[in-house]
Order: structure tokens, then C-alpha cells, then sequence
């Protein structure tokens, strides 16, 4: 997998590297940097002169901010000027900002998550005054390029681990809160995929919702409930949700209540979560982890490409996520440099 | 101080030193809070101007119609709440804790905006969504003004609770996830009306005139104003107390209900977080108090205010500033105000 044409600063390039690696040893590994953008050190890439803003839903979470970081050393390295735009998790701060940013008219916009109904008519609007828009994890028509993880793998490859370790029956209760926000939507098409040929596996009704911010709390709440409706050992299988800080409030929800048979499965790669899975004794199953560095620093990389004459980008560049389960957590661990 | 002439003083002038902006932002602005707090009026207004002429200078865009349009249509949301805590404050008095006060105008705001979108996506017509919307405003304000004069309810207490009732619906309506909303009516008040200027913008300034007019060119202003600064007076007038009061909460359940629709508009969708404009609300209506010269609360400083706040947020990030400043520089402004109104409180009173 020495193809990947990744391209991060040196450290996570090895990291990356490692990561590939190791994910040909893991079974149903994510396919490596599809379409990633040629790099290397002859490529001399430079955002000097250039303005470049930094819109971000929230930073709140490990993926967020450590994408979000990235994004801001990654312009500053390249000599550019980022201009961080923190929403703090609302909505109207959000769309403020992307207003603003009309007038302010920067070089180019990278927008990180964000509800896309919200969202996407102000990237439009951007779009429309000539300003070339990015995101991170954030598909839209409106965007030159998204820098994401490969979500349709990760999410299908999720959902396998999820019903192997199960052996294809009981019951699953999913954490589906983010609907409008695609990424997560795509790792629930996924999973529901899998499941329509896992009959005997099904998705506890009505779902539950995942919400922004208290996520941890809230998960052990709403959790700690369910298992008392579900006493019985073994009448609940297993706990998805599409992103890993609810799979962290449902495991200590599991540990609390002595319910450990039953596993979770998250994305994101949550050092407190990867170090969960890790755990022999604690109920995390799985998750997928992300490289949100590598992300973020891939779409500032793919905006400078971009005003420096390119206009050969994909549409998405996908960056590759791993399966850590119980088999490969600690190297999973090593590799992101978590250890 | 005499107050005469820091009132109408333009003498204050020479008093406001600003210190160079671009050497120290931090130094700047507490200087700025300092003075704030110590000229009142007429100096809050200078400072307002000194700040605006800072980013003017450092970004001309700051003065297009485009961007002042944009500041508009941006304060919206959180000048119609104010607008609506400003009546309650004129009417039951600007005491922080035995005065008017209404919390529940954020969760008033969301629970509307959730009905509105609620009924749009069940494919309820426009007419239909505004009138449920604006209801919404209006059954929040009816059961403020009963805790409130019925049951006697401190109004800090009571609104407290109706915020949280009205959270509470919001979630088991949006189960708390995004609804989005697409009508002719959300396209229009999302959209740009003449000048450049987006139509949610007009409406905020619709709704100021409104409210400014009827409290101007009607009785009601001074009898509202009477129930509020001047109780033994309005009584021994023969005005109604609990009337005046119980309309000024209805009022403001229907601006609530009337910024849940333009919230709507502005985010395409009824989202959640309305709960943390609980306090830039609180912030804008005291705010607005410093802009009016006898320091009471008025339509004018209020919707001022807003646009201060606006503005501050717009033209922070025009200048590349963190987002971060805009909320510490929120929290000084209330100490500010809320300190040089208990001041002159104080002041009266010896």
C-alpha cells in the first residue's frame, strides 16, 4: 500500500503509513486514500498571500478539534492566513459566520460538519460570489472538494464487525440523532444495509437520540434506562451510534450496570473510547477510527493545490479509517500514536 | 459628575481616551468597558461610534449597505426577543430581581420555530404555520402573565419555569433533531429585499417602529412607563397595574413567537441551542438601557444594543479575530450596564 499518495506532515505520514499497514492485517480494512491527491516532497505547495477561512461547527469533540487544528497549522505552514471560525455548536453562529464571510471575501472557505440543510445555502451563497469552498467530512454539490474518510467502507465495515461479533442475531439499539448531518447518515444507511441480510438481527424501535452537548451523560442516561426495560442478560445484543462519544456514555452506562455481554460500536477513534476497546473487560466492541488530522490537513493541502491551478480535484478525498475491535485495539493505539 | 452635562455631553469627548486599538485589543476594549460604564450615555454612544470607526477604518467593507444589511438581517433573531423584554421591563420595572423580567423569550423563540417547522414539514400551509407560530408566543405569554399576577410567582421564577416548559415541548417535537423548513414565506424572509439588504433585516426594523410608534404616539407608552418606574403614581391614576403588565407579557410571547419564525428563515430549519440566547437576550434589553439618556429601557437602545452586539460579532471576524472575544466582551457589557444602573440607582436615592 505504498500508493497512497497521502501527503501529511512527516509524523503523520508515518503514522499513516503504519496505519495502512496495519490495516491489511485487520479483516474488511478501509480501502487506502482512493483518489487521495498526489504529494510528496517535490511538490512545492504555498498558500503565501493567501486568506484562508476556517469555519468549523464546534471543536467540542476530539475529530472536530483535532481536524480543526490541523486545518489552522497546515495554513500557517503553508504561509497563509487562516482565519478561525469557531460556532461553538449553534446553529445561528454558524450561519452568521458564513454570511460574514461573503463580505470578508478570503481566498477560500473550508466548512468542517455542520447540519447541511443549514449549511449548504450559505455555501452556495459563497459558491455564487466566486469564493471556492472546502469542507472536511462534509459532502454538498456546493463544495470543490470534501476531505473525508472513506464513510460508506467504514460504516459497512462497522456494521460486519458489529454482526460477527453477535453471530448475526439479537437485538441492536441504535443512537440515530444526527440524521442531517451526511456523514452520519451514510454510516446508518450502512448499517441498516447489512442488516437487511442479517433477518434475525434487528434495530430496537424507536431509536434513540443522540444530542450535542452533555452527549456522555446523556448516552449513560438514556442507556442506564433501557437496560432497566431490558433486565434480562442477553435481551439486548448490541449498541451502535454513528459517531463514538454516545459509545462512550453507553459502555460506562454497561460497566455501571454489570450489563458488560453486551458491545458497542462507534466512529471516530475517542482516545478514551480506543483505549475502551482495548479493554478485555470493558463492553466497547469496536470502532472505527478516523485520522482527523490527516483529514483536515488534506483539505488545506487540496486548497492550496487549488489556487495554485489545479483544477483536476475529485470531489472527495478520502482518507483511510481502521477498524480497531479487541484483536487489534493496542496497535490501532500505536499506529495513531495514542499508545 | 453633574448630570446634565454628561447627559447631552458631547463635552464628554476629551474623557474618552481610547487607547490605540491595534496595539493592545484587550487594553482597548477594557478601557472601553471602563468608560462604558462611567460616562453612561453619551459616552456608551461614543464608544459605540469609536468601535464602529475601528472597523470601518481597518475594513471599509464593514460600511457597505451589503454588510450593514448582513448585520441586520444577523441581529434579528436576538433584537425581536429584546424588543420583547424591553416591554416587560418598561412595564414591571428594570429591578433585576423584583422587577419585569422574562426567560422564557429564548425557549419561547425555539418552541416556535420548532412549530412552525413541524407544521411545514407536515405539509401545513404558510397562514397556517405563522398563525400556530405566533400562537405558540402567545399561550407562553398568557401563562407568564398568570404565574406572574395571578399566582404571584416572582417573575424571575416563573419565566424560568416556562422556559423550561417550553424546552421541554421543543424536544418532543424535534425529538431533538434538525427539522428543515421550505415555504414561499421562509424563502422571502431568507431572501434580499431592496438595497442589498436581506428582508429578515426589514423585519427587524419593521417590528422596532411598530413597537416605538405604539409607545410613542399612543397613551399607552406613558401609562407602560408609569406602571413600571413610578407604581404609587399609575395607581393613584386609577391605571390598571396588572393589565398593563399582563399585555407587556403577552407582548413578549408574541415577539417570541415571531422570532421562531425568522429563525426559521435565517436557518433554513428549527434547530436546537435556541436556549442559548437566553443570555445576549438578558444582555441586549439591559444593554439598551445605557443608550437612552434618562437610562431606562427603550425600543430605540434596545434595537441599538442588538445592533452593537451584531456588530461587534461581524466586525471581529471582519478583523480576523477569534470568535472566542465576542462572548467575555458580551459578559463585561452586562457587568457594565447592570453596574451603571445601580449606580444611578444609588444615586437617586441619597
Amino acid at each position: 500500500m505504498s500508493d497512497t499518495r497521502a501527503h501529511p506532515s512527516r509524523r503523520t505520514l508515518m503514522q499513516m503509513g503504519a496505519a495502512l499497514g496495519a490495516a491489511s492485517l485487520v479483516q474488511g480494512t478501509a480501502r487506502a486514500g482512493e483518489a487521495a491527491p498526489a504529494a510528496g516532497a517535490d511538490e512545492k505547495l504555498s498558500l503565501k498571500g493567501k486568506t484562508i477561512a476556517i469555519s468549523v461547527a464546534g471543536t467540542d469533540h476530539f475529530f472536530d478539534l483535532k481536524a480543526y487544528q490541523a486545518q489552522v497549522e497546515t495554513v500557517k505552514e503553508l504561509g497563509g492566513t487562516p482565519i478561525g471560525l469557531d460556532a461553538g455548536r449553534s446553529d445561528k453562529a454558524l450561519v452568521s459566520q458564513l454570511q460574514t464571510l461573503v463580505t470578508q471575501k478570503p481566498d477560500a472557505v473550508i466548512q468542517t460538519l455542520g447540519t447541511l440543510t443549514v449549511v449548504d445555502p450559505w455555501l452556495k451563497k459563497l459558491r455564487q460570489a466566486g469564493i471556492p469552498v472546502f469542507s472536511v467530512d462534509l459532502p454538498s454539490t456546493n463544495v470543490i472538494n470534501t476531505a473525508t474518510s472513506d464513510n460508506f467502507s467504514l460504516g459497512a465495515q462497522l456494521a460486519l464487525q458489529l454482526v460477527s461479533d453477535i453471530n448475526g442475531r439479537g437485538k441492536i439499539v441504535v443512537f440515530n440523532g444526527f440524521a442531517g448531518v451526511p456523514v452520519c447518515e451514510i454510516r446508518y444507511t450502512e448499517l441498516k444495509t447489512v442488516l437487511k441480510y442479517y433477518p434475525e438481527a434487528s434495530i430496537v424501535q424507536p431509536e434513540l437520540r443522540d444530542v450535542i452537548p452533555n452527549t456522555v451523560q446523556d448516552a449513560y442516561g438514556q442507556i442506564t434506562a433501557l437496560l432497566s426495560k431490558y433486565p434480562e442478560k442477553g435481551s439486548i445484543a448490541a449498541i451502535w451510534s454513528a459517531w463514538d462519544i454516545p459509545q462512550l456514555g453507553a459502555t460506562q452506562a454497561l460497566i455501571a450496570a454489570g450489563r458488560t455481554e453486551i458491545r458497542t460500536y462507534g466512529v471516530d477513534g475517542t482516545p478514551e473510547v480506543l483505549a475502551l476497546v482495548k479493554d478485555p473487560n470493558a463492553p466497547a466492541g469496536a470502532v472505527a477510527a478516523q485520522q482527523p488530522a490527516a483529514i483536515g490537513r488534506t483539505a488545506v493541502l487540496n486548497v492550496a493545490r487549488y489556487l495554485n491551478g489545479d483544477r483536476s480535484l475529485p470531489s472527495q478525498t478520502f482518507l483511510p479509517a481502521i477498524i480497531a475491535n479487541k484483536a487489534n485495539a493496542a496497535e490501532v493505539q500505536r499506529q495513531l500514536g495514542q499508545a | 459628575m453633574p448630570p446634565s452635562a454628561t447627559d447631552r455631553g458631547f463635552e464628554a469627548l476629551p474623557g474618552v481616551a481610547l487607547p490605540d486599538p491595534a496595539a493592545d485589543p484587550e487594553a482597548w476594549l477594557a478601557g472601553g468597558v471602563k468608560n462604558l460604564a462611567g460616562l453612561r450615555s453619551a459616552g456608551s454612544f461614543l464608544l459605540v461610534l469609536a468601535v464602529l470607526a475601528v472597523f470601518a477604518a481597518w475594513v471599509p467593507a464593514f460600511l457597505g449597505t451589503a454588510n450593514l444589511g448582513l448585520i441586520l438581517a444577523q441581529s434579528s433573531v436576538l433584537g425581536i426577543l429584546g424588543l420583547g423584554l424591553t416591554l416587560v421591563l418598561i412595564t414591571g420595572g428594570t429591578d433585576v430581581v423584583a422587577g419585569g423580567i422574562d426567560l422564557s423569550l429564548a425557549g419561547t423563540l425555539g418552541l416556535s420555530a420548532a412549530v412552525f417547522a413541524g407544521l411545514n414539514q407536515a405539509g401545513v400551509g404558510d397562514a397556517a404555520c405563522v398563525a400556530a407560530a405566533l400562537g405558540t408566543g402567545l399561550a407562553v405569554g398568557l401563562v407568564n402573565a398568570v404565574a406572574v399576577l395571578r399566582l404571584r410567582i416572582p417573575p424571575l421564577l416563573a419565566t424560568l419555569a416556562s422556559m423550561n416548559i417550553c424546552a421541554g415541548l421543543e424536544l418532543v417535537i424535534t425529538e431533538n433533531t434538525t427539522i428543515s423548513a421550505a415555504s414561499p414565506l421562509i424563502d422571502g424572509l431568507g431572501g434580499t429585499g431592496p438595497l442589498d439588504v436581506p428582508v429578515l433585516g426589514y423585519l427587524l426594523l419593521a417590528v422596532a417602529f411598530l413597537f416605538a410608534a405604539s409607545l410613542r404616539l399612543t397613551p399607552l407608552g406613558p401609562r407602560a412607563y408609569a406602571v413600571g418606574a413610578h407604581p404609587e403614581a399609575a395607581r393613584a391614576a386609577g391605571l390598571s397595574m396588572s393589565r398593563y403588565r399582563a399585555g407587556s407579557y403577552l407582548a413578549s410571547g408574541l415577539s417570541g413567537g415571531l422570532a421562531g419564525i425568522a429563525s426559521v428563515a435565517f436557518l433554513n430549519s428549527a434547530t436546537g441551542g435556541s436556549a442559548d440566547m437566553l443570555l445576549p437576550v438578558v444582555a441586549t434589553a439591559f444593554l439598551g438601557v445605557v443608550f437612552s439618556r434618562r437610562l431606562v429601557p427603550t425600543v430605540t437602545g434596545t434595537l441599538l444594543a442588538a445592533l452593537f452586539v451584531g456588530s461587534l460579532t461581524n466586525g471581529f471576524q471582519l478583523l480576523h479575530v477569534s470568535t472566542y472575544w465576542v462572548n467575555g466582551i458580551e459578559g463585561a457589557l452586562i457587568l457594565a450596564v447592570v453596574g451603571a444602573t445601580a449606580a444611578s440607582a444609588k444615586g437617586h436615592a441619597a
